[in-house]
C-alpha cells in the first residue's frame, strides 16, 4: 500500500474485510486490507477459485445485494460503505464488464445495448443519443450502432459491453477475465483499449485475470495476487516477476521469463522485467541465453506415420448464399499425433473438426478414415472412430451419476451389460474417475466435469479425439492437470489428439504440429515453432507473436531456432517432471 | 440470420417502418378492436386492401410470408366449413332472411345469406391477418417493447419481449451444438432409422443439457442487467423510441377515430339490439325476422 503516493484519493478501501457466501460453510475472502487510489490500473491476479471474482463482485455491489452472504469489516467505494448502498448507487460508480460477453449483451442492437444503463436512468432520448455515440466512439464502435449482436465477434461484443458501462459518472471500471473468450490478437487489442481508456478517461481500472503475460502487454501500476481467499501480495509487476514463484499460486509466468530461468539468467541484473520489448538484457544474461539456445535441441519423438484421416480438396458451406466455410482444404492426420487447429473465430477450425466427425459433410472433395471414404458411415459410426468433446461440458452431460454418463454412448448402442461395464471401468480408470464413479455429476468441479465428458467419449474406444478449447477459462493449475491427462491418453494409450484452440501457450507446449486456418483455408500445416516464427502466418491468422520471438530478435538469434529449442526443452522438462 | 424470420431486427426505411413503436402499437390495437366490432363488408374490404398495400410497402422477404399466408387461408376456410357443419343456416341469424338456392342433404341447405355471411367473415379474418402481418413486418422487437410500455404496461413485462428475441437465436445455436454432440455419441434422430419412442428418448439427450446451459446463462444475464441499473426507477426511457413526427400524429389520430367508431358500434349494438347485425343489400325489411341478439 506504499506504492502510490499519499496525495491521491482512495476510491476503494477494504478494511479487515471478509465475506462468506450464504450457501457456504467457510468464508471465501479473509482479512482483506486493500486501498485502491483514483486513476490506478490494477491487476487482480489469482487462480480459479481464489476469490478474485468474489472480490470484484463485492466492489460492484452484486455482493451482498444480488448474491447474499455475510460481510465483516468494511468496504468503502468512493467513501460509501457498500453494505449501506443499493446496487444502483454502486453501479453508477463502478462499471463492470463481465466475462461472458455474449450473455451480457442485453440489447437487440449495439446502440441499444450501450444505451441500456441510460434507459434505466429514465434519461430522455435526446440526451441519451449523444452519450451513446460518444461512448461508442471511445471504443471504436461508432459505425456499428445498428448492428445486431449475432453478427459481432467476441471482441466487438466486449467493446460494446465496455461502452455500455462507461457513462459519465463511472469512476471505476472492472473487467472480469476480459481475455477468456478472445483470440490472441483480439486479446492484445482489448488490453490496449483498456489501457487507453484508463489513461484518457481517467478511470480507475481493475482487471481480473490469470493470464499475466497477456495483461502485461500494457503496463499496470500494481498487481494484487490473491489465492485461497487472501491477498498474498500487493506489489509492482517488476517486483512480482523478480521475486515470487507464481507457479506455486497457479499462475503462469511470462514465456520469456521462463526461458531466461531455463538459461540460468540472473533476473536481478535486469532493471525491467515486466515487458520483453523494454528489457535491456545485460551482457551476462545475453551470453547465457545465446549459449542455452545454441545447444543442440533435444530431439522430439516422431509420431508414427500410419495414416488415420485424409482430407482431400474438401469444401463445405452452410448455405449456398454464404461463402464457403471451408475452401478446398487438404491435410493428413497420422495415428498417434497431437495436432492443434488454430486460427481466429470463424476461420474454419470448428467447421473442419465437425467435418472430420461427419457432422458437416463436405459438399466437394473427400474425407477418408483408414483410407476409406467415410460417406457411407453415419455420424454415429464415425463417432466410434473419432470422438468430439465440446468446449462446455454442460452442453454434453445428460445423466446425473458419473458412471451412467460415461456409459451412455454404449447403452445407446445396445451393448451387453458386461461389455459396457468393462469399457466404462477402463474409461473411468484412464480418466482417474473410477473412485468417483457413483458420485453425482453436480458434485464435481469444472475440470472434473471436463474429464467426465472425455471419459464418456473414451468409452467408445475411438482412435482419435477432437477437443474444442479444452482449457478455456482454466487457470494454470487446472490447465496443466487437464493437459497432462490428455497427454497420457496420447502417450500411454496411443490416442490421436486434435485440439481446437486460441491458446498459443497450449499449442507451443503440448502439440507437435499446428494446422492454421484463415478465411476458410488452411494457410499453414507445419510444426508449431515454424508457424509461430512466421510473421506472415501470425498476422493472417490473428495469432500473436510470442514473447520468445521478441526475445530472440533482442539477443540476435533466429526466432525459429529459439522457439524450437524452447518447445523441445519444455517437453523434456515435463517428461522428467518439473 | 434475420432473413430467415418474418420478424425484423433492424429497421427498414419505408414509411411504415419509420413510424415510432408507440404509434405502431397503438394504431394496431385500435384497428384490431375495430375489426372485431365491424361486420360491414363495405368497410372491411377497403381495409383489407389497405393492409395488403401496407405489407407490400414494407418490401418484405416474401418466402416465409407466403408460407404463413397459405396456412392461415386454409385454416380460415376450414373454420368456415366447421361453421357450416354446425349451423347451415347461420346466415339467417346475421341478416334476418334466408333464401335457399340448393341443398346437399337433410338439414344441410345452401342459402345466399350463408354465403354472404361466410364471405364477410372470411374477409374479416383475412383483414385481421393482414393487419397483424403488416404490424409484425413494420416493427422491431425493441420498438414493440417501447410501444407496449407507452400503454402504461410495467416495463419489466415489456422488456421480456425484447429479451426473448435477443436470446432465442442463442438458444437455437446451443440446441444445434448439443444435438450434434448427442448424435456423435450415438443418439439417433433420423426418422428412417429409429422409432418414435426412441427418438423421443434421444431428444431428452438434447433437452437436459440445453436447460442446464440456459439456466447458467440466465444468472449472467440477470447480473448484467442488475449491474446496469435495471429496475432502479419506476419509469424507464427507450433508446428505440424515436421522437414522433407529423406522420405519427396523423396515424395516431386516425387510430383514435377508429377506436371511437368501435365504441360507437358497440354502444349501438348494446342499446339497439333490434337492428340487423350485418349490412346485407338484398334485405327485404318487410319480411325481416326481428330477432333477439344472443
Amino acid at each position: 500500500m506504499t506504492v502510490m503516493d499519499g496525495g491521491k484519493k482512495p476510491v476503494i478501501e477494504f478494511k479487515d474485510f471478509s465475506f462468506q457466501y450464504k450457501v457456504q460453510s467457510k468464508p471465501t475472502l479473509f482479512d482483506i486490507n486493500l486501498t485502491i487510489y483514483e486513476g490506478e490500473k490494477i491487476l487482480l491476479l489469482g487462480p480459479s477459485g481464489s476469490g478474485k471474482s468474489t472480490l470484484a463482485n463485492c466492489i460492484n455491489g452484486l455482493i451482498p445485494v444480488s448474491i447474499p452472504g455475510k460481510i465483516e469489516g468494511s468496504l468503502k467505494v468512493a467513501g460509501m460503505e457498500t453494505r449501506d448502498c443499493d446496487l444502483n448507487q454502486l453501479s453508477a460508480l463502478v462499471g463492470t464488464v463481465l466475462q461472458d460477453s455474449d450473455a451480457q449483451f442485453v440489447g437487440l442492437s449495439v446502440g441499444e445495448d450501450i444505451a441500456f444503463a441510460l434507459e434505466n436512468m429514465n434519461m430522455p432520448r435526446d440526451r441519451m443519443i449523444p452519450l451513446v455515440e460518444k461512448s461508442a466512439s471511445i471504443v471504436g464502435m461508432e459505425s456499428f450502432l445498428n448492428h445486431l449482436p449475432y453478427k459481432l465477434s467476441g471482441g466487438q461484443k466486449q467493446k460494446v459491453a465496455l461502452a455500455g458501462v462507461m457513462h459519465e459518472d463511472v469512476r471505476v471500471l472492472l473487467f472480469d477475465e476480459p481475455l477468456a473468450s478472445l483470440d490472441p490478437q483480439m486479446g492484445m487489442i482489448a488490453v490496449d483499449l483498456i489501457d487507453r481508456i484508463c489513461r484518457s478517461e481517467r478511470k480507475t481500472v481493475l482487471i481480473i485475470e490469470h493470464r499475466l503475460e497477456d495483461v502485461l502487454y500494457r503496463p499496470v501500476d500494481r498487481i494484487i495476487l490473491i489465492d485461497g481467499g487472501r491477498i498474498i501480495l500487493d506489489t509492482t509487476p517488476e517486483d512480482l516477476l523478480r521475486r515470487y514463484d507464481l507457479l506455486a499460486h497457479g499462475i503462469r509466468e511470462p514465456l520469456y521469463i521462463t526461458a531466461m530461468k531455463y538459461a540460468g539468467c540472473n533476473l536481478d541484473e535486469e532493471d525491467i522485467l515486466s515487458h520483453v520489448s523494454g528489457m535491456t538484457i545485460t551482457p551476462g544474461n545475453r551470453d547465457k541465453l545465446i549459449h542455452f539456445f545454441q545447444k543442440e535441441a533435444p530431439s522430439s519423438i516422431e509420431a508414427g506415420k500410419e495414416e488415420l484421416i485424409r482430407v482431400t480438396e474438401a469444401s463445405f458451406t452452410y448455405s449456398s448464399k454464404l461463402p464457403n466455410a471451408l475452401d478446398r482444404v487438404n491435410c493428413v492426420i497420422h495415428k498417434g499425433e497431437i495436432v492443434s487447429l488454430i486460427g481466429e473465430n470463424g476461420a474454419g477450425k470448428t467447421t473442419f473438426a465437425r467435418m472430420i466427425c461427419g457432422i458437416s459433410r463436405p459438399q466437394a472433395g473427400t474425407v477418408e478414415i483408414d483410407g476409406k471414404s467415410y460417406l457411407t458411415l453415419s455420424i454415429r459410426e464415425i463417432g466410434e472412430r473419432i470422438g468430439y468433446v465440446m468446449q462446455n461440458p454442460n452442453q454434453m452431460i445428460v445423466k446425473s451419476i458419473i458412471k451412467e454418463e460415461v456409459a451412455l454412448a454404449l447403452t445407446l448402442r445396445g451393448m451387453s451389460e458386461d461389455e459396457i461395464d468393462k469399457r466404462v471401468e477402463k474409461a473411468l480408470r484412464m480418466c482417474r474417475l473410477y473412485t468417483m464413479r457413483h458420485w453425482p455429476v453436480d458434485a464435481v468441479s469444472y475440470g472434473q466435469k471436463k474429464r467426465i465428458t472425455i471419459a464418456a467419449i473414451l468409452a467408445l474406444e475411438p482412435d482419435a479425439i477432437i477437443l474444442d478449447e479444452p482449457t478455456a477459462g482454466q487457470d494454470y493449475h487446472n490447465y496443466t492437470a487437464i493437459m497432462e491427462f490428455i497427454l497420457t491418453l496420447n502417450r500411454d494409450y496411443g490416442k490421436t489428439i486434435l485440439f481446437i484452440t486460441h491458446d498459443m501457450h497450449l499449442a507451443i507446449e503440448f502439440t507437435d504440429r499446428a494446422i492454421v486456418f484463415a478465411k476458410a483455408e488452411i494457410i499453414a500445416d507445419s510444426s508449431v515453432f515454424e508457424v509461430l516464427s512466421d510473421d506472415g502466418i501470425i498476422s493472417k491468422a490473428s495469432l500473436k507473436q510470442t514473447s520468445l520471438y521478441t526475445l530472440a530478435t533482442k539477443i540476435g538469434l533466429e526466432p525459429r531456432q529459439v522457439i524450437r529449442h524452447f518447445v523441445a526443452y519444455e517437453k523434456a522438462v515435463r517428461a522428467n517432471g518439473r | 440470420m434475420e432473413d430467415k424470420f418474418i420478424i425484423n431486427f433492424t429497421l427498414g426505411d419505408t414509411p411504415l417502418h419509420q413510424l415510432t413503436g408507440t404509434t405502431k402499437v397503438r394504431f394496431f390495437l385500435c384497428l384490431i378492436a375495430f375489426l372485431i366490432a365491424v361486420w360491414d363488408i363495405r368497410i372491411i374490404l377497403p381495409l383489407l386492401f389497405l393492409f395488403a398495400a401496407g405489407i407490400v410497402s414494407t418490401r418484405p422477404y416474401w418466402k416465409p410470408i407466403r408460407f404463413v399466408f397459405t396456412v392461415v387461408t386454409l385454416m380460415n376456410l376450414f373454420n368456415l366449413v366447421l361453421f357450416f357443419l354446425f349451423n347451415p343456416t347461420i346466415g339467417e341469424i346475421w341478416t334476418g332472411t334466408f333464401t335457399q338456392f340448393g341443398s346437399i342433404s337433410g338439414r344441410y341447405v345452401l342459402g345466399y345469406e350463408t354465403l354472404w355471411y361466410f364471405g364477410v367473415r372470411f374477409s374479416k379474418m383475412m383483414a385481421t391477418f393482414l393487419l397483424c402481418m403488416a404490424f409484425i413486418l413494420s416493427i422491431t422487437p425493441s420498438e414493440f417493447a417501447a410501444g407496449l410500455s407507452s400503454l402504461r404496461l410495467p416495463y419489466r413485462f415489456c422488456i421480456i419481449v425484447e429479451l426473448a428475441f435477443r436470446y432465442i437465436p442463442d438458444l437455437l445455436r446451443d440446441y444445434k451444438d448439443i444435438s450434434v454432440s448427442a448424435q456423435a455419441r450415438g443418439s439417433e434422430t433420423d426418422k428412417r432409422k429409429a422409432s418414435i419412442f426412441r427418438r423421443i428418448k434421444s431428444s431428452l439427450l438434447i433437452i437436459v443439457p440445453l436447460i442446464f446451459t440456459s439456466f447458467s446463462k440466465v444468472g449472467d444475464i440477470a447480473n448484467a442487467m442488475d449491474l446496469r441499473g435495471f429496475g432502479r426507477l419506476k419509469k424507464r426511457s427507450w433508446y428505440s423510441e424515436r421522437p414522433p413526427g407529423r406522420a405519427d400524429r396523423i396515424v395516431q389520430f386516425v387510430g383514435l377515430l377508429f377506436l371511437l367508431a368501435t365504441v360507437y358500434f358497440t354502444l349501438m349494438r348494446l342499446f339497439n339490439p333490434h337492428n340487423p347485425e350485418m349490412w346485407y343489400p338484398y334485405n327485404d325489411l318487410t319480411t325481416y325476422n326481428w330477432r333477439i341478439l344472443p
